[in-house]
């Protein structure tokens, strides 16, 4: 465990390292006080800067945005009662009271510091599992990695928001995206349509803006209210939340680990986590706590879960190779844009990026408590900054760092096309993420089903014969066979 | 059929129906012409892409039938809110933005674009004007000056910090 940190340290601790963590725990944090953006919006946005970067300082940077922005959502959330980001919509149950009897800053205090402290619980966890969980993987070959790759999304596409159905649609479309441009195998050129443009497949990062950027901007352009600029009351910067924090440390552990369970699942998510920790929180606490009402331990636990998560879904993205949410995906797809290739031989080769990356996760929660409540004051200011200012510089930052990424006018059509296509999905209640995870498991998954077939002399029954492929194929088994359960009753209970 | 009810569901089971077609009809055509739609799993590159197309197909079938049969308890229709037609502008915009931007370069496209968008969101004209200029100088001042990233040069062959 320390060995790897040991490896990492010289990495990490550079003048670049540490500046792009400051920068990017501000930017995460901005990114995610305002409503409709988040940690996923903060990484996009800076994807197409970290390729201009080196690896450790690129990957600190984005690692940054998204625990910051993870943690930005519950301060719109308290003051507001807007969630910042979907992650923080528990956290309006306790926060905007507690904020509504005059405590707006023991309520965003005890939020960073809960999101900070349950960061640095899930730290530790996955410093210690993920090498664990990546040395087994050492016994995999390619029925294995097709099966993990397959499990993966599957458990994505199922468990994420909305229909089981349309999450597997959703995944299947990623998959066929990945299958365009040159085939490893045969060098022919796939679905490309006799463009050169397409040889190399869509730009993985302007699919990724056009779905998830260009669709919100298109929301947000259709909610309206441009020039509104919301009341807020004056925010001072205190350290008091520090001292509340100790009377519930039980509670950050409890709801760190169960934070870090969820989110090592892919597909649960932040949200899913900080509900659950919430209600088990309100379970264990005395009634005279007032949960509900402005309780400090349903705001500790829903924000220690929800950072929680980030850790615990960075578990199976960095020893596995399959991203637990849709912003640890699009970091999978960095450190592979970035020339290195997550699961067991990222611990085997480069034991020194993957020291580096815990350090730089441990570093980020450490900078977000201290930032977090210096910067309350400017997160007042943040949020009256109205929508017709923010809408067309996303929309400018969003065009510029795609077209940067390899000078190609061409890749903006392909963000626009996503774009359209991500907002025919949003409002037809397609979750995106498992597009996204499809498109970076895709060449996971067909290389090494190829090549199991390749390796195998009697035909697909190689991935039944292996104990551990046909373990994995059992467990995606049983889930398909809950899903089609679940779809189906329904219509029963009606 | 539902068709106003749930339009958005429609409209996005025809976007993901047509992949699997489009699959099928490269498969027989480009891929055969390549001589790799068939053979061993070396050498077929267009098995893998066949069975996502199938799972595609019979998952858009079954969502067809939950749609028509009513399964789907969440509505999308069309529904346009007041501004929504401001976004179709937009789009438009941001459409014609994107053909100029290869010939006109990023200088002279983009503050007419952002000045625009800044008055169609209701910025008065001389902020939309201002902040469009101050938007677009310190893009380009972090591409170009710390990234090293060439913004479109346009046939005026016209940049300030590369």
């Amino acid at each position: 465990m320390f060995d790897l940190l040991l490896e990492g340290a010289p990495l990490y601790f550079s003048a670049a390292s540490v500046l792009l963590t400051v920068l990017g725990i501000i930017g995460g944090l901005v990114i995610g006080v305002l409503p409709g953006l988040g940690p996923l919006m903060g990484i996009v946005l800076l994807l197409p800067v970290a390729f201009h970067l080196e690896p450790i300082p690129a990957m600190a940077m984005l690692i940054a945005v998204y625990v910051g922005g993870s943690a930005g959502g519950s301060i719109s959330a308290i003051l507001l009662r807007i969630p910042g980001t979907p992650l923080a919509a528990a956290t309006l149950f306790d926060g905007y009271p507690l904020a509504q009897k005059g405590r707006s800053q023991d309520a965003i205090g005890l939020s960073i510091t809960a999101s900070s402290l349950g960061g640095l619980v899930a730290g530790i966890v996955l410093i210690f599992f993920s090498p664990v969980l990546a040395d087994f993987a050492l016994k995999f070959a390619p029925p294995e990695y097709a099966a993990m790759a397959l499990l993966g999304l599957l458990t994505i596409a199922v468990v994420s928001e909305g229909s089981a159905i349309k999450g597997m649609l959703a995944g299947g479309l990623g998959l066929a995206v990945a299958t365009v441009g040159t085939d490893e195998f045969t060098q022919a050129y796939r679905y490309t349509f006799g463009t050169i443009n397409l040889t190399s497949g869509p730009n993985l990062v302007a699919v990724v803006v056009g779905l998830f950027a260009l669709s919100e901007l298109f929301v947000q352009v259709e909610g309206g209210n441009f020039r509104d600029r919301p009341q807020i009351q004056k925010l001072r910067i205190s350290f008091r939340a520090l001292r509340l924090i100790v009377n519930h440390r039980w509670n950050v552990v409890r709801s760190a680990l169960l934070g870090t369970g969820l989110g090592a699942i892919p597909g649960a998510g932040g949200d899913v986590s900080a509900f659950v920790s919430y209600a088990v929180a309100k379970r264990l606490a005395a009634e005279e706590d007032g949960y509900g009402e402005g309780a400090e331990g349903g705001v500790v636990a829903t924000e220690a879960a929800n950072n929680g998560t980030c850790g615990g879904a960075l578990i199976p993205t960095l020893s596995l190779g399959i991203p637990g949410d849709a912003s640890t995906a699009v970091l999978l797809g960095a450190l592979f844009l970035l020339g290195f290739f997550p699961g067991p031989e990222l611990f085997q080769y480069h034991a020194d990026v993957a020291g580096g990356i815990f350090l730089a996760y441990l570093a980020s929660n450490v900078v977000l408590i201290v930032l977090g409540i210096l910067l309350v004051p400017f997160f007042g200011t943040v949020l009256k900054v109205p929508k017709a200012w923010l809408l067309p510089l996303v929309l400018l930052l969003s065009t510029m760092g795609t077209y940067a990424l390899q000078n190609s006018v061409f890749d903006l059509w392909v963000m626009l096309a996503f774009g359209c296509i991500g907002y025919v999905l949003r409002k037809a209640s397609y979750p995106l993420a498992p597009i996204i995870i499809g498109m970076i498991l895709g060449p996971v998954l067909e290389n090494n089903f190829r090549r199991a077939l390749l390796l195998s002399r009697d035909g697909p029954m190689i991935f039944l014969e292996r104990p551990i492929s046909a373990t994995i194929l059992a467990i995606a088994a049983v889930m398909l066979v809950y899903v089609t359960v679940t779809t189906l009753r329904p219509r029963k209970a009606r | 059929m539902k068709l106003r009810e749930h339009a958005y569901d429609w409209l996005a089971w025809i976007l993901i129906g047509a992949v699997p077609l489009l699959i099928f009809w490269q498969n027989a055509t480009s891929l055969s012409d390549q001589g790799v739609a068939s053979g061993g799993p070396m050498s077929n590159a267009a098995a893998y892409p066949s069975i996502i197309a199938w799972i595609l197909l019979a998952l858009s079938l079954i969502n067809a039938l939950r749609i028509v049969a009513g399964q789907i308890s969440q509505r999308s229709p069309l529904d346009p809110t007041a501004t929504t037609r401001l976004a179709l502008i937009a789009t438009g915009l941001f459409v014609v933005y994107l053909l100029c931007l290869g010939w006109l370069g990023y200088y002279l496209t983009t503050p007419v674009l952002l000045a625009v968008l800044f008055a169609m969101l209701g910025l008065s004209p001389l902020a939309a004007i201002a902040g469009a200029i101050a938007a677009t100088l310190l893009v380009a001042a972090v591409f170009e000056g710390l990234l090293n990233v060439v913004l479109p040069l346009g046939i005026f062959s016209f940049t300030l910090f590369g």
